[in-house]
């Protein structure tokens, strides 16, 4: 059907990067493009800077940010680099020198300010600006990066006046310029980064996907988004695509047929934004890329060589009705699912509101998923209402809200100022939160269920600056709404938390992540979900046995990590 | 006059990225480019990026280590502590700098829009 992926033929330029959504495996194939290519006899340069990046246990090394030859691979080089370890050094070359200088409280300010997604997205473009500039060009023949910057990132470096303004006078304008203060210096370099990254005989930005809905609309996104920003030079990877998916067999059982009638709907269905790049596919292969043998299998037609036996799901792991009937019986009426985009944390919603319906409880299901259309339904007893939150729609409300409170107490200018204010990226977060707290407030009567809650981050923020704005809030007295939230989503009592992850190793360290960064704003997120498991489908297929068997590994993680696991049966989305 | 600013370490200015848009905080930065472009030099510093000034200010310096940093946001006028714990009043930075706030802002905003074709 597509032409297979066969990196000596298919990279053209000397900057390549690969992106997609955890758990495509553009670790994997970034990985195995590298060691291709260093095995013609190219010096190859291959970083990471993705924090759920198992570089290290596939060459069974320890690498840091200084390149490291890997033995026994010819010219290959690596660097791997936590992006949260660069953001720790990042803080404390920010922060430390003012330790035992400033009183503590103003240190711990100054921490929390610098603890948020956004500083650890700037630490890890750090990372890999500097192997873009014109010093380092010489030193390799390609470079392969296992990473990304976002649109995010790269808007957050181009914000208006960001560097601009911040220099000449650090007093006007800049918005959220906190995370990128301690890098001044560093302007010239991320201007030549940038410039790097659109020169099209220069860069190349492979979007990994997965033959499924959700990858490839989010390989559309991120295609458009960096291509609006000048990124243009764009190829399609599809990674995991049946070897025979256009074949019938007929002793398939149905799990074997509807997995590949599902990826064959996701390939001729996929978005129109990636109808127009160059495309490859990767077949799906019987075990994962665990070390070099099995990284250059990656790039081998077929299903690959070792055959792996199946084994069952522990019998430990909770089916999600009783999990239902717990929350039922403890009364939490505020419930959430988490976790990243792809791994069905909407649709898990939707199941769970559908069977609090159906034990009778009132529901009120709340996404903030745009693409989201669910209709109001009676359930047997009982109400079941939705919700649709559009950030988009949200954010542009807040910032009427926001200017048309302003009116006039502001001068022409403050107006002006405000809107810039109001430009910066943070704001969405902010204005869906605000639609998430009046949505929270109806856990009085309902069952609540969201298929997102603030990051740790948030929380955290909105508790520093609790003290801080306390004085405000009981003169103005009308947001009872943020007030009451937070007590409400660290009692354990009224609210649950469901992590929604799959059981692959990267969904499953970035759920680790999660559930750490909640931990950390004091949440209590007991319970994964993992979704989409072959294993509990029980396939016939011997490719789709041998990936189930594959599974266990992380089915075992989560079991380790988590005090509650549920495992669900893959099934057609 | 200078006036310097001492904010506490926060994201933005206004609060826009905060949990919540504080109107004051917003009024205050309207203030502040206000009396600028009327030639008052007004400096600002946020303990979360630029942590150097509260450092080397002898004043904020001492003001920091006898209450910690809810004693942010302070504010200097020519070097003399005028205001601490909270963003000054409208009629404070008139009564420092002698420039009227309210008129100014009311002056700007009524001009009339005319389309010439």
């Amino acid at each position: 059907m597509k032409q297979h992926f066969v990196p000596g033929t298919h990279i053209q330029t000397k900057y390549n990067f690969f992106t997609g959504k955890g758990g495509t495996g553009k670790t994997s194939t970034a990985a195995a493009s590298a060691l291709s290519l260093a095995d013609k006899g190219y010096e190859v340069l291959l970083v990471s800077t993705d924090p759920a990046s198992n570089l290290d246990d596939l060459f069974t090394l320890n690498l840091n940010s200084e390149p490291t030859v890997i033995p026994e691979q010819r010219n290959l080089h690596a660097v791997n680099v936590e992006p949260e370890t660069a953001a720790e050094a990042y803080r404390e070359r920010v922060v430390g020198p003012y330790r035992g200088i400033l009183p503590d409280s103003a240190v711990e300010q100054m921490e929390e300010q610098m603890s948020g997604a956004c500083t650890v997205e700037i630490a890890a473009f750090d990372q890999f600006a500097g192997w873009l500039s014109d010093d380092a060009r010489d030193l390799y023949d390609y470079f392969i990066f296992d990473t990304a910057p976002t649109g995010h990132t790269l808007r957050l470096l181009q914000l208006p006046g960001a560097w601009t303004e911040f220099f000449a006078e650090n007093t006007t304008g800049a918005s959220c310029i906190g995370p990128l203060s301690g890098l001044t210096e560093k302007q010239q370099g991320y201007e030549e980064a940038f410039e790097r990254l659109k020169q099209v005989e220069e860069t190349t930005m492979f979007f990994v996907a997965r033959p499924a809905e959700a990858p490839l609309e989010e390989a559309a996104r991120s295609a458009e988004e960096l291509g609006d920003l000048g990124l243009t030079q764009q190829v399609l990877i599809v990674n995991g695509v049946h070897p025979l998916l256009e074949q019938e067999v007929k002793t398939e059982d149905e799990v074997s047929r509807e997995f590949k009638q599902s990826q064959l709907k996701a390939l001729q269905q996929k978005p129109e934004v990636l109808a127009h790049l160059t495309q490859y596919i990767l077949h799906l292969k019987q075990q994962s890329v665990v070390n070099p043998a099995t990284a250059r299998e990656l790039l081998t037609p077929g299903s690959g060589g070792e055959k792996l036996e199946m084994t069952s799901v522990p019998v430990s792991s909770t089916a999600l009705e009783t999990w239902v009937d717990e929350v039922l019986k403890a009364k939490q009426q505020l419930i959430f699912t988490m976790g990243k985009g792809g791994v069905g944390k909407t649709s898990t919603a939707a199941t769970i509101a559908q069977l609090l319906a159906d034990r009778g409880a009132p529901v009120l299901l709340a996404s903030t998923d745009p693409a989201t259309h669910w209709e109001d339904r009676d359930a047997s007893s009982g109400t079941f209402a939705v919700r649709t939150i559009d950030p988009e729609k949200e954010t542009e409300k807040y910032r009427a809200q926001v200017l048309a409170s302003m009116e006039g107490e502001l001068g022409e200018e403050g107006i002006a100022y405000m809107k810039e204010e109001l430009a910066s990226p943070c704001t969405e977060e902010i204005a869906v939160f605000y639609a998430f707290s009046r949505l929270v407030e109806q856990a009085d009567d309902y069952y609540v269920v969201i298929d997102t809650a603030p990051t740790g981050h948030t929380l955290l923020l909105l508790d520093a600056a609790g003290s801080y704005h306390r004085e405000l809030l009981e003169k103005t007295g009308d947001d009872q709404a943020i007030r009451r939230l937070l007590p409400r989503l660290r009692d354990p009592k009224q609210t649950a938390f469901l992590l929604v992850t799959l059981p692959e190793a990267t969904p499953v360290y970035e759920t680790e992540r999660l559930q750490k960064d909640l931990i950390r704003a004091g949440l209590t997120p007991s319970t994964w979900l993992i979704n989409q498991s072959l294993s509990a489908a029980v396939p016939q297929d011997s490719l789709l046995r041998a990936r189930a068997a594959g599974e266990m590994t992380w089915i075992n993680r989560a079991e380790q990590v988590a005090e509650n696991v549920i495992v669900r049966p893959w099934q057609q989305q | 006059m200078v006036l310097q600013v001492f904010d506490p370490a926060m994201c933005c200015e206004t609060g826009v990225c905060g949990p919540e848009v504080d109107p004051e905080l917003a009024r205050v930065a309207g203030d502040i480019s206000a009396l600028k472009t009327k030639g008052i030099t007004v400096e600002r510093f946020n303990l979360g990026n630029a942590p150097a000034p509260f450092v080397e200010t002898p004043a904020v310096k001492a003001l920091l280590d006898a209450k910690g940093a809810d004693v942010l946001p302070v504010v200097l006028a020519d070097g003399k502590v005028v205001k601490e714990g909270a963003y000054p009043s409208q009629e404070e930075f008139e009564a420092w700098t002698g420039i009227k706030l309210k008129q100014l802002d009311e002056s700007q905003s009524k001009g009339v829009d005319i389309k010439i074709r």
